[in-house]
């Protein structure tokens, strides 16, 4: 018995170090801070890498890469509009807790035939298979409600639809380009709406449809400058921030008056 | 060239924020108004988010009242004590008007509301300048002098708390200035407006007071009500974008200067109907938006964490 659980062990550790030998990553990005400065008006970053080939005799055939660059994670409302007496009334509500306010994915190849959809799903890669945690389903007049599936899952399908329409969201199949047996890159795009905080990129090798390796690395997207020191001010010292906006514009309606009196 | 707004969180165009306040600024001189009611559908048409239009709009309805203000003070066209009185209305109004806001704004009913709110109003008040200054015109073609209103006591008369106001030559209650300075405070912090074109014609019509003085009291009124919204926007919603307000108020002081000089180009009668048609015509814009079905049933919105 006690030969038997040594061997195993044996194979075990056997099998976790020739895993450690499998081809393995290398990345980088362009940037792992993005200021948010008065110009801004979206950027795009490119993430770079390498396969390291480990093992002498393995092939670069059915290998796959894909980028997955997510924003920050917040609640968010979905509201249906129904007509109430003519009108389009904002009625039913479901609030997500846990939506990333950003989320590109990039592959060598489309993700359908790359892994099968349950790898992906188990490992949360692609927009279908985000998690935003449970809903909360509200009524018009602030009741919580229970919805069936079908309708809960049209709600968490227009906030992708909502999303992929502000450029929020985005799938880039084929935007992960081999140069050669090893080299890679991918250029995403970052547009002018996203909301700031800490970005994630990462990255996915995988061989024969599973997952061999992965990198994450984080990235920053911030407000820099006056953009920063305006919105730090409205948010930390609110009641200075309103003075001085008010202030400044009695100021400028004076000095109008000032010009306007001078002619 | 575009310019990132830090509270509004989106780029614009400088060139479009300046030429629309330069445009509204053109209206506001030219026709004697604060432009709110134009501004505030326009930068939610830019996607500008609903607080932070309405707050932002409030800091340059401050500039733009300044300036109308010092002017009627110079001529002494301000009843100060009516003022006084309005001011202590619209103050306690505005603040209603943001807790309303922000209620509203938690149950997502936000823009529906001032999007009603702004076409009851747009419609009513277009509606009843242009049936008056197309009487105007027609009295004026046919050589008929308009009707002198009649100095009857109105109901107003029997109110109690009598307060005389020396400036506008009246003996009257202090509660219908009160209401009425509450009632468009509590819109101005909703709409984004000054209010001047209701409480205007509630001045001359429910209060009767002599119209020399009704647009610098309502100048100096709008000033304060407008000031005191501003600051509970950026208080309570920080939605006033700075930057968004000073390319406003730089374009609206441009506009207005030209604005002022058209007008006294053009009779006054064609002008009321110019501006009612202008009125009627954002009403109906944003009326027909209400009816027509939206092109996604669905919105999303980031959920504002309390604090």
């Amino acid at each position: 018995m006690r030969w038997g659980a040594a061997l195993s062990l044996f194979l075990l550790v056997c099998a976790v170090t020739t895993s450690a030998r499998a081809d393995q990553l290398v990345t980088d990005l362009s940037e792992y801070q993005i200021a948010i400065r008065s110009n801004f008006t979206g950027t795009q970053i490119l993430l770079f890498g390498a396969v390291e080939a480990r093992t002498p005799g393995s092939r670069a055939i059915n290998r796959d890469v894909i980028v997955v660059v997510q924003g920050p994670v917040r609640p968010m409302t979905v509201r249906k509009k129904e007509p109430v007496g003519g009108i389009w009334v904002n009625h039913d509500s479901v609030t997500y807790p846990s939506v990333p306010g950003y989320y590109a994915i990039a592959s060598t190849r489309p993700l359908e035939v790359t892994a099968p959809h349950e790898t992906l799903k188990a490992l949360r890669i692609g927009i279908e298979n985000i998690s935003p945690g449970t809903p909360v389903a509200e009524s018009i007049d602030g009741t919580i409600q229970i919805l069936p599936p079908e309708e809960e899952t049209a709600f968490w399908k227009a906030l992708i639809r909502n999303q992929r329409r502000d450029g929020l969201y985005f799938n880039l199949p084929g935007g992960v380009t081999f140069l050669g047996q090893t080299l890679f890159r991918a250029t995403v795009d970052i547009p002018a709406n996203v909301p700031v905080g800490l970005y994630t990129a990462k990255v996915y090798l995988l061989q024969e449809g599973q997952v061999i390796d992965t990198i994450s690395s984080p990235l920053y997207i911030d407000k820099r400058g006056l953009e920063r020191l305006i919105y730090r001010m409205a948010h930390s010292d609110p009641l200075l921030y309103g003075l001085v906006a008010v202030l400044v514009a009695a100021f400028a309606g004076w000095l109008a008056s000032a010009i306007m009196g001078r002619r | 060239m575009q310019i990132y707004l830090p509270i509004a969180e989106l780029p614009v165009s400088i060139l479009t924020i300046l030429a629309m306040g330069a445009a509204v600024g053109f209206l506001s001189g030219m026709f004697g108004i604060g432009g709110g009611f134009l501004m505030t559908p326009l930068l939610i048409f830019l996607g500008i988010p609903p607080a932070v239009a309405v707050g932002t709009q409030a800091t340059q309805i401050v500039a733009s009242s300044v300036t109308g203000a010092l002017a009627h003070l110079a001529r002494d066209s301000i009843d100060f004590k009516m003022g006084g009185v309005l001011l202590g209305g619209g103050m306690l109004g505005s603040l209603s008007g943001i807790y309303i806001f922000k209620l509203l704004t938690n149950i997502g009913q936000i823009d529906l509301t001032i999007s009603v709110v702004y076409v009851l109003f747009l419609s009513v008040i277009g509606a009843m300048m242009m049936v008056e200054s197309v009487q105007a015109i027609r009295a004026a073609r046919g050589g008929a002098t308009p009707k002198k209103r009649s100095g009857h006591h109105s109901w107003i008369h029997g109110l109690p708390l009598k307060m005389r106001f020396r400036r506008s030559k009246l003996y009257i209650s202090v509660i219908p200035p009160i209401l009425i300075g509450y009632f468009v405070g509590t819109l101005s912090a909703i709409m984004g407006v000054g209010g001047g074109f209701i409480l205007i014609p509630a001045m001359i019509y429910i209060l009767r007071m002599p119209t020399n003085v009704v647009i610098g009291t309502s100048f100096f009124q709008i000033v304060f009500v407008a000031a005191l919204t501003a600051v509970m926007h950026a208080v309570e919603n920080q939605a006033v974008d700075i930057v968004l307000a000073f390319l406003l108020v730089i374009g609206g002081v441009v506009g207005a200067q030209y604005g002022v000089r058209a007008a006294e180009k053009l009779p006054a009668e064609q002008l009321r109907a110019l501006l009612a048609a202008l009125l009627l015509l954002i009403g109906l814009r944003l009326g027909y938006e209400l009816i027509s079905p939206p092109e996604d049933l669905y919105s999303i919105t980031e959920v504002q964490v309390m604090k």
